[in-house]
């Protein structure tokens, strides 16, 4: 990618940031990135969604309960 | 590869996601955001993972485990849903995060968002996003998933969303149980449990951990926090479950088949049945009665419109102008008007059914299926057109077949409502429903035009003659009249019309273009009328009223001023009701001998000569000779056996446009009285030529003197009886005289001058000219209901005229007696003849005498008794008789109440004659009348 592109880039996911922020989504930058180059690569936001829902729960749950396995 | 891109991404978020258990127990998601190796976009993810790897071994094997099982459990998810349910709107998507912002009471966040959102559709070129969509929603859901979650954490209770299925959904559905291990939660996602249903499973694991009432502490998966809002939940599930299995017929098609039945088209469901005359789902179809209940009274909006429609198409299209004119005409327009109003409600909600809005995520994620238009909210908004289509659909059903004026004064009594949406709505209409009326209205007001092709205004005109013109040219039809101009008003917009009509055509005026227009500067209106419409009959008024004052006025000034009205009726009076004195004095005296003649002898021509001659003996001659052109004698038809006196009369020709005033009938009437008042002015004449040759003169003193005993005492019986009769009937005859003229006729005159002054138009001037004329009549007995006594009348009238004869041919006679016994004695006195030849002569005069007078005498005796019985009559009728006036006539005539005696007493014929005490009467009724 040339300069401009990756500057545009970069103020595309601060805008995006700065809106998951406002949301409350919770999310950092790295993994909003990783998710805004999923749905670049055409995933469905949908399942996306449920995807990080369901992590973020599979990862509380580690953290609470102290796991066994 | 594009797969592998995919997968290795998720792979990464994964790792970011989890926790690094390494870090200790308490290390929240947030530990793993410490790892900052940011890998944007970076293929390959395996450089994240020998990081985390590298940084604790025994850790990092579990995590490794799980990791992995993250990351098939990721793949599926996001393989099981390769396309998006809702539509690809972005605009869309950021409108309703903006919109949930603000209802958050985040206005301010709510703006920055937009700005975000604008700056980020700026951006084009590489290096850009192309799916902001995707991304707007994603962030969406992941915040709605975080909300959610704090919300359960917090434990208070849900928001309840409004689609049926978001609370069933929820909470209704009881977790797995226990055995269902989370490994099923993972696996059996790629069956048709939606996420939703395992996110559920894992919230209610969540909660059973956190709310600590499971019963099953070591899984924790049963949900047993059973409150109201899940039985209650429950119940509504399994309505829905129901509902959905009976309906065949989708909500979405109901509501978009309802939209057309509105339009009056026929939908794919919902057809017009003309057995029940209305639109109602096909019986083929399987939906459930309520459904169909609401179908079918939703569609009543249908079919009122259809009725509206119809009458719209029938009038204005098929049927010819004639049916239904001007007023129907715009009846339809105002009809099409509001019906373009309802086309745009129809095409909005038609917008609604067919795009619908893209429905917020409930509160657990499930989609709400069903478009923004349900049945309840569509008869919410048909509620209005509701009640606006069945007022118009029940005027039209009233107005089918009325037209003009009483089209108008039908929607006018609808109008008289309580409601005020009622009202509004038809005054609406009807300010379009009358301004052809209005218009007509004031054309005629101001121009005396009657505008009407298709007979809708009240007014109709007639061709008539031009004297005709005023009384019949133009009258009202009440059926055309609309109720909310009153009577009165309507009465005074006619004969202004009139007003203008008659002094254009009949007195060729233009004057009253003048003071039609000071009339409509006074009102105010302007001059195309554009202000005058219902709802302003004050106005209409106003104006109508004004134009009425300035037109009479005009028409009244001109009247007298030009046509010289008041002249003419005074001169009427003067000669036809033998006003002037003199002259018909002159006029008796000229034209008396001749008349005596047969009728068919008489040459009007001769008599036209006479009339010359009277008026110019007399003060007529100085009258305006305008008048006296028109005065001219006119010989009524007669039949053989008629005099003279029976067919001369005197007639007035009056020219337009005084024919209005005195037309035929009018003329006829003064003729009558001139009639009546001619005979009593020859019996007066001939009585008092009577009195010429009986007033005391030596002739007949002499003549009584000479006759001796029995001659001279019946000569003086004979003549005294004459005397007395004569004075009796005179008496009768001047009572009478005076009676016609001061009581009937000057009397009826100042009233008349009086009235005259305070009319204000034509019509009342007729009518004031009617009520003289009237009364005028009445009083002179000559009305239907004096019928009897103007024969008695007559009768004495007659035989007054034979007494006439009678006394001057006793007279006469007795004149030639006496200059043939003076001869006698002076051809006696030369001669000296012998005294018994005198004595022979004058026995034999004096015998004539006798046998004459003897004759003559009966011949009075028979008339007084005829006469006294008549008058007795005449007057014992005059009580009788209604009108008040007619009183002051037997008062006059019977002062001393002498008649009245008579009638009652039982005296001869012979006694009445000798007294005579009418003498007495007459000074007190002078004093009376002087």
């Amino acid at each position: 990618m040339d300069g401009v592109g990756v500057q545009r880039a970069r103020e595309a996911l601060d805008i995006a940031h700065v809106m998951a922020n406002l949301l409350g989504t919770g999310l950092d930058r790295q993994t909003l990135s990783i998710l805004i180059a999923l749905c670049e690569h055409g995933v469905n936001p949908e399942a996306l969604a449920a995807v990080v829902k369901e992590l973020r729960r599979e990862a509380a749950a580690l953290s609470a309960t102290p796991s066994p396995v | 590869m594009e797969g592998d891109v995919v997968s290795d991404l998720v792979r990464q978020l994964v790792v970011r996601i989890f926790p690094v258990v390494n870090r200790g127990g308490g290390g929240g998601g947030g530990g793993g955001e410490k790892n900052s190796s940011s890998n944007v976009a970076s293929s390959n993810g395996s450089s994240g993972q020998p990081l985390r790897k590298g940084s604790c071994a025994a850790a990092a094997v579990v995590s490794e485990s799980i990791v992995d099982r993250a990351h098939r459990y990721a793949m599926r998810i996001i393989g099981s849903r390769i396309s998006p349910s809702l539509a690809n709107d972005e605009g869309a998507m950021a409108e309703a995060i903006k919109r949930q912002l603000v209802q958050e009471n985040r206005s301010s966040d709510a703006l920055t968002f937009a700005d975000l959102h604008r700056r980020l559709s700026l951006q084009s070129g590489p290096g850009s996003l192309e799916n902001r969509w995707s991304l707007l929603y994603l962030l969406r859901a992941i915040s709605d998933d975080q909300r959610r979650e704090r919300a359960e954490t917090r434990g208070t209770a849900f928001p309840y969303t409004s689609t049926l299925s978001a609370p069933a959904v929820r909470g209704g559905l009881p977790a797995l149980p226990e055995n269902v291990s989370r490994s099923n939660n993972f696996f059996s996602l790629g069956e048709q449990q939606t996420p939703a249903a395992a996110a559920a499973a894992a919230a209610g694991e969540l909660r059973s951990q956190q709310h600590s009432q499971a019963i099953e502490p070591s899984s924790g998966v049963l949900i047993l926090s059973k409150d109201d809002g899940d039985v209650r939940a429950a119940a509504v599930a399994e309505y829905v479950e129901i509902h959905q299995t009976e309906t065949e017929v989708t909500e979405m098609a109901l509501v978009r088949d309802i939209v057309y039945a509105c339009q009056g088209i026929d939908g794919k469901y919902v057809k017009f049945n003309k057995d029940a005359d209305g639109f109602l789902i096909e019986e083929t179809f399987r939906v459930p009665r309520a459904t169909r209940t609401l179908v079918r009274r939703l569609c009543e909006v249908g079919w009122l419109f259809q009725r509206v429609k119809n009458h719209i198409s029938e009038s204005l299209e098929d049927g010819p102008l004639e049916a239904i004119g001007t007023v129907g005409q715009a009846f339809c327009a105002a009809l099409q008007e509001e019906l373009s109003d309802y086309y745009r409600l129809m095409a909005v909600l038609e917008g609604q059914v067919h795009n619908p809005v893209p429905f917020m995520l409930t509160s657990d994620g499930m989609k709400s299926t069903g478009s923004y238009l349900s049945l309840r909210r569509l008869s919410v908004w048909l509620a209005e057109p509701l009640v606006r289509m069945r007022l118009m659909a029940v005027l039209v059903d009233d107005c089918k077949t009325l037209r003009g004026g009483a089209m108008a004064g039908a929607i006018h009594m609808h109008a008289q409502h309580g409601d005020p949406l009622v009202r509004t709505f038809l005054r609406r209409l009807l300010r379009q429903v009358c301004s052809p009326l209005f218009e007509m209205v004031r054309r005629w007001v101001l121009e005396g035009e009657v505008d009407d092709y298709y007979g809708e205004f009240f007014v109709v005109a007639q061709a008539v003659k031009a004297e005709l013109l005023w009384r019949e040219g133009y009258q009202l039809q009440t059926a055309m009249l609309p109720s909310f101009i009153p009577e009165p008003l309507a009465q005074r917009i006619l004969r202004t019309g009139k007003s203008i009509n008659f002094l254009r055509v009949c007195c060729s005026d233009q004057g009253w273009a003048q003071s039609a227009a000071d009339a409509v500067a006074a009102a105010g209106a302007s001059a195309s009328g554009g202000s005058l419409g219902y709802g302003e009959t004050e106005a209409l008024e106003a104006l109508v009223v004004e134009a009425a004052g300035r037109i009479d006025k005009h028409l009244i000034q001109i009247m007298y001023n030009r046509y010289r009205f008041r002249d003419h009726c005074l001169a009427i009076k003067r000669y036809l009701l033998l006003g002037q004195g003199d002259f018909i004095q002159y006029l008796m005296d000229l034209v008396g001998p001749e008349l005596v003649m047969p009728a068919n002898t008489l040459s009007s021509f001769k008599l036209s000569g006479t009339l010359e001659s009277a008026v110019r003996a007399s003060n007529a001659q100085y009258d305006d000779s305008d008048v006296l052109d028109r005065l001219r004698v006119r010989m009524m038809p007669h039949s053989d056996g008629d005099r003279g006196w029976d067919v001369f009369s005197l007639d007035y020709s009056v020219r337009d446009p005084l024919t209005t005033l005195f037309t035929e009938e009018v003329m006829g009437k003064y003729l009558k009285i001139f009639n009546f008042l001619w005979r009593l002015k020859r019996v007066e004449h001939a009585l008092s030529a009577t009195w010429q040759t009986m007033k005391p003169n030596c002739a007949i003193a002499r003549l009584s003197l000479n006759e001796g005993g029995g001659g001279q005492s019946q000569l003086t019986v004979v003549l005294r009886r004459c005397q007395t009769l004569r004075n009796e009937m005179n008496h009768f005859v001047t009572n009478l005289q005076y009676y016609i003229m001061f009581e009937v006729l000057e009397y009826s005159w100042a009233n008349f001058l009086e009235e005259m002054e305070e009319a204000h138009d034509l019509d009342e001037l007729i009518a004031a000219h009617d009520k003289y004329l009237g009364s005028i009549l009445e009083k002179a007995l000559l009305g239907e209901r004096s019928q009897l006594l103007c024969k008695t009348l007559f009768a004495l009238f007659d035989l007054i005229l034979r007494f006439r004869g009678l006394a001057d041919r006793l007279y006469e006679n007795a004149r030639e007696v006496q200059a043939r016994s003076d001869i006698a004695l002076r051809e006696k006195a030369k001669r000296d003849a012998p005294k018994a030849r005198d004595g022979q002569r004058r026995l034999s005069t004096a015998h004539l005498s006798g046998d004459f007078l003897g004759s003559m005498g009966e011949e009075m005796d028979g008339l007084a008794v005829e006469y006294s019985s008549l008058l007795e009559g005449f007057i014992a009728q005059l009580p009788a008789q209604q009108h008040v006036d007619l009183k002051f006539l037997s008062f006059r005539l019977d002062f001393s109440e002498f008649y009245t005696q008579q009638h009652m007493g039982m005296s001869t014929s012979h006694l009445r004659i000798l007294r005579n005490p009418l003498k007495n009467t007459r000074p007190s009724w002078e004093k009376k009348c002087g």
